[in-house]
């Protein structure tokens, strides 16, 4: 394990009122800084150009899929052990065994509970 | 009458016609080519460090426009306002202004042989701002010089200075008594 | 479900929520337009129908998030239907293209009403109607045996065109230098259209391809290489772009397709637009001060030097203003957003009316400021329903009059210099001014030649309850909601002109500025007064114990942050009366040893407000820069800090 003090989390969804609503969530870990990425390209990027702690990830955005961008992640021998909770809109094509099978960390449904998402998000990084 | 009233407005070439207001008990008249319309006085902001006869600025039709209270202006003293008070919008020469008047309900035409000019004993304070008597129905009409009235306004003019000062004088008056 | 903790939670992301809603629904009006011409036949722009799948799939998300289930629940049913559409299962009829409309119609609706804190609509008829359309049955045989003969319109290119393979490698020097993958789309989103965007590992380095169809020749892409991207010629199209062209059903290849022109704008939040508008304030502001005190340098050096700083200084103004212009500039959207909302009225008109129209839209490119969008809004939609209502005749009397039985209504937008120019007119029969003419015998409508005086008209019909006179109204055929035209346009210190034939139509013309004076400004109040101080000339927001105020040399002083601040009180600028208990606030102005407390009663808010000059000369006033209003019909004053603390030296 790093001795970084600095959390990095990466919120990736297309939706900017979302990636607002995560932030909020996640707001009391200590010592944590957001990163946010509308786009799974984006995403990609942000990945390059810096460390990341943690990734929460949307499924269903535009430019490609997340479960795209989580293949392509865990691909990469720098990201296959950072955390990826996938966040995806209840109802969606891809299931939890899917997601999970691609290298999901966690699966969670929108509408989610901030305080669920804090303390599995904190339960993650530990 | 609120018909005859608005749509004479618009006459601009019919210039004997006249929209008349009451001040101090008094009929005054203005020419209605250059009233755009009347408004009821309501949401008057006041602007500190303004001349005083400049009560404050208020909206009207989407313009922010100074409203001048005719009281001060010709040094009468102050009333409250009230439901029949009203604002004489007046457009002239570029400038919008409205004019604070005790009450204003009526438009009428006045013959152009009927208005005379103002005898010399009453040139005083606002004998400058009338155009002219007249007499209709037996009624007393004061016919206001508007371009004067908004050119004294105007802070270039030494005239403003001077009355403004005394005016000012004046309301201290009616204000501590 | 949300739970009751995480409703409050969320509830200070309702503004994003509104904002990010009407974002997508306009996405979405736009499409459902664009699709139209598809109604009955085989497939759909899969372009087109991915844009929708997703609009309705984040309204879907953001609606359960904030709780408003009947949202979430009819964007749902929305989407599904799409998706059925997407994979081919079913082909958009009719009845499906009106219940997207009504559904979207339905769902605006309850997002508005959501908003205005009123009940929310039913929403069990757009829902059952488009959930019955979903649930056919998959349409076998037919539709597929149509697709291939039916050529898919909008992705047909030129023969000239080719397509190219471009790698761009992210890293940490591009991205200081702004260029990102974001950007990098976007600068080839306008030599082309992108039909595949992937990752992939180049030499060990994640790196990023692009397959663009374009038309531009291997020069004009040169200067591409600029931004970091290598790129060549792309000898086999890949199977992907062919399944995508056949609109495919294969979630990662449509997804890659979403190119439109839309998309070649780069989306910039904001929030962060505002304080790059800050920033701009605040160089306006240290220029002003730069200014004073070369000024006051004057007489203590050379004229040589003098003029060599009058020189830089000049240049150093004009550099700013065309920073603020440049600033202000990405704050315009496309007037088009709106003019496709006229699409909608039109619809509805022509049925409720049962006149055919032609909507002719002209320059929806035009840009004005984003403030402007949702104020024009309500102007343009009375002016084009009287143009319909009023103004277009009915198909007997066109006929008769020798026209084409539709009428034709047209929305124009151009830039002029510093104004946008909005025309909307029609073809209709134009205003019997000699009817009014007649009525009102009083009124001067004509001149000496016998033109009509169409300043004069207007001024007639924007009075307000004009239109309530029913007679004048039916014979002028206009009126309606004239005066509220009028005041939303002068309120945006523009102007409404006329232009009528009798018989041949009418046109109004709307010249608005094209940015306006907007500004961010601390809103407070003294001695029961308001006033409003643009928030870019405000360090800092303090409060102020009574008790801590010292006197020094006649001048009251606090301590703060180990400096000496000297208070100026408003109240003694203005001449109100002093607050005589609790806690004053101080808007903190100028900065270092000339920083001074301007002392208010209260601080009541941030706000966003137009600023109105004053110009009339009795309304001239040092300290005084302007005024606006709150929505509430009173006036409020701007004041201009440096100038109140002058003000209040020479006291």
């Amino acid at each position: 394990m790093k001795t970084e003090q600095e959390t990095k989390i990466l919120i990736v969804d297309d939706s900017r009122t979302i990636r607002r609503m995560i932030a909020k969530s996640l707001a009391n870990i200590h010592r944590t800084t957001f990163e946010e990425a509308e786009n799974g390209l984006e995403a990609i990027e942000r990945l390059v150009l810096g460390p990341v702690s943690l990734m929460v990830l949307d499924l269903n955005m535009p430019e490609m899929h997340g479960i795209e961008v989580l293949k392509f992640v865990r691909s990469r021998p720098a990201y296959k052990s950072m955390p990826v909770v996938v966040l995806t809109t209840r109802g969606d094509d891809v299931s939890q065994a899917d997601a999970l099978a691609a290298g999901a960390s966690l699966y969670l449904t929108k509408p989610f509970s901030p305080q669920e998402l804090e303390n599995k998000v904190r339960q993650l990084l530990t | 009458m609120k018909d005859s009233l608005a749509t004479a407005m618009f006459s601009e070439a019919t210039s004997n016609k006249f929209i008349l207001f009451e001040l101090m008990n008094t009929t005054y008249g203005v020419r209605s080519a250059f009233v755009r319309r009347l408004e009821m006085l309501e949401n008057i902001t006041p602007v500190p460090n303004s001349s005083a006869t400049v009560e404050g600025v208020v909206l009207s039709r989407g313009r922010i426009i100074p409203a001048v209270n005719l009281r001060t202006r010709f040094g009468f003293p102050k009333v409250p306002f009230d439901i029949r008070t009203r604002l004489v919008i007046v457009e002239s020469e570029g400038r919008t202004v409205g004019l604070i008047v005790d009450s204003s309900r009526e438009f009428k035409t006045i013959n152009e042989a009927d208005i005379k000019l103002p005898p010399e004993g009453i040139t005083n304070l606002n004998g400058e701002y009338l155009e002219g008597i007249a007499t209709v129905d037996g009624r007393m009409i004061l016919v206001l010089s508007l371009n004067e009235i908004l050119k004294v306004g105007d802070p270039v003019s030494e005239a403003t200075i001077d009355l403004s000062q005394k005016e000012q004088s004046d309301q201290q008056k009616v204000r501590t008594s | 479900m949300a739970d009751e903790t995480s409703d409050n939670f969320f509830n200070e992301f309702l503004d994003d929520y509104f904002a990010e809603s009407e974002e997508h629904l306009a996405i979405v009006r736009n499409r459902l337009l664009a699709i139209e011409q598809f109604v009955g036949k085989a497939s759909v722009d899969s372009a087109h129908l991915d844009e929708l799948f997703r609009s309705f799939h984040t309204l879907k998300g953001i609606s359960a998030m904030v709780g408003l289930t009947p949202a979430e629940e009819l964007a749902h049913k929305m989407e599904s239907y799409l998706g059925a559409l997407r994979e081919g299962r079913i082909s958009l009829l009719p009845e499906g293209f009106e219940a997207l409309i009504e559904g979207t119609r339905t769902l605006e609706k309850v997002i508005g009403a959501y908003r205005n804190n009123e009940s929310l609509p039913d929403i069990d008829r757009s829902s059952e109607l488009i959930e019955s359309l979903t649930g056919a049955k998959p349409q076998t045989g037919s539709a597929a045996e149509t697709k291939d003969t039916e050529p898919v319109t909008e992705t047909g290119k030129s023969t000239t065109s080719q397509q190219w393979r471009f790698v761009f490698v992210p890293g940490a020097v591009h991205a200081a230098a702004g260029v990102n993958v974001n950007s990098v789309r976007a600068s080839l989103q306008n030599i082309g259209e992108i039909i595949r965007s992937t990752p992939l590992i180049q030499e060990g380095e994640i790196a990023f391809e692009f397959i663009v169809v374009s038309d531009a020749s291997e020069t004009d892409l040169a200067g591409l290489e600029k931004s970091g991207l290598t790129f060549g010629p792309l000898v086999e199209p890949s199977p992907e772009s062919e399944v995508e062209v056949a609109g495919g059903s294969e979630p990662s290849t449509a997804t890659a397709s979403t190119s439109s022109a839309a998309s070649a704008f780069v989306r910039v939040d904001l929030v962060r637009l505002d304080q790059l508008m800050l920033f701009v304030s605040d160089l306006v502001v240290s220029k002003a001060r730069l200014e004073t005190q070369l000024k006051s340098m004057r007489g203590s050096i050379s004229d040589r030097d003098w003029r060599g700083l009058q020189e830089i200084n000049a240049a150093f103004g004009k550099q700013l203003r065309d920073l603020r212009h440049g600033v202000m500039r990405i704050r315009m959207v496309p007037i088009g957003e709106i003019f496709e909302r006229m699409r909608f009225v039109v619809r509805d008109l022509s049925r409720e009316t049962g006149k055919t129209v032609v909507l002719d839209i002209r320059g929806a490119d035009t840009e004005i400021d984003k403030f402007l969008v949702e104020r024009l809004m309500d102007p343009l939609l009375h002016l084009v329903r009287n143009a319909i209502s009023h103004g277009i005749e009915g198909e007997a009397e066109r006929l008769a009059a020798g026209k084409s039985p539709a009428g034709h209504v047209r929305l124009r937008a151009h830039t002029a210099g510093e104004v946008v120019v909005i025309e909307i007119s029609d073809d209709g029969r134009g205003i019997d001014t000699e009817e009014i003419a007649a009525r009102n015998p009083h009124l001067q409508l004509f001149d000496a030649a016998g033109e009509i005086d169409a300043p004069q008209l207007l001024k007639i019909i924007s009075t307000p309850g004009f239109s309530t006179r029913d007679q004048v109204d039916r014979a002028s055929g206009r009126g309606v909601g004239m005066d509220v035209v009028h005041q939303a346009i002068t309120e945006l210190e523009g102007t409404v002109s006329l232009e009528t034939t009798r018989g041949e139509g009418t046109l109004f013309r709307i010249t608005l500025p094209l940015t306006l004076a907007i500004t961010d400004a601390l809103i407070a109040s003294v001695g029961g007064h308001m006033f409003a101080l643009q928030q870019s000339a405000v360090n800092e927001v303090v409060e102020i114990d009574p008790k801590s105020i010292k006197i020094m040399e006649n001048n009251e002083i606090v301590l703060y942050r180990n400096h000496v601040l000297p208070l100026v009180r408003l109240s003694n600028v203005f001449g109100y009366e002093k607050k005589e208990s609790g806690t004053l606030y101080a808007f903190v102005v100028g900065s270092g040893s000339r920083a001074t407390a301007l002392v208010v009663d209260k601080v009541l808010g941030l706000r966003e407000v137009v600023v109105r000059s004053l110009t009339d000369p009795l309304l001239d006033i040092k300290g005084i820069a302007g005024a606006t209003e709150l929505g509430d019909g009173r006036p409020i004053l701007i004041l201009d800090a440096m100038e109140i603390l002058s003000v209040a030296a020479t006291n």
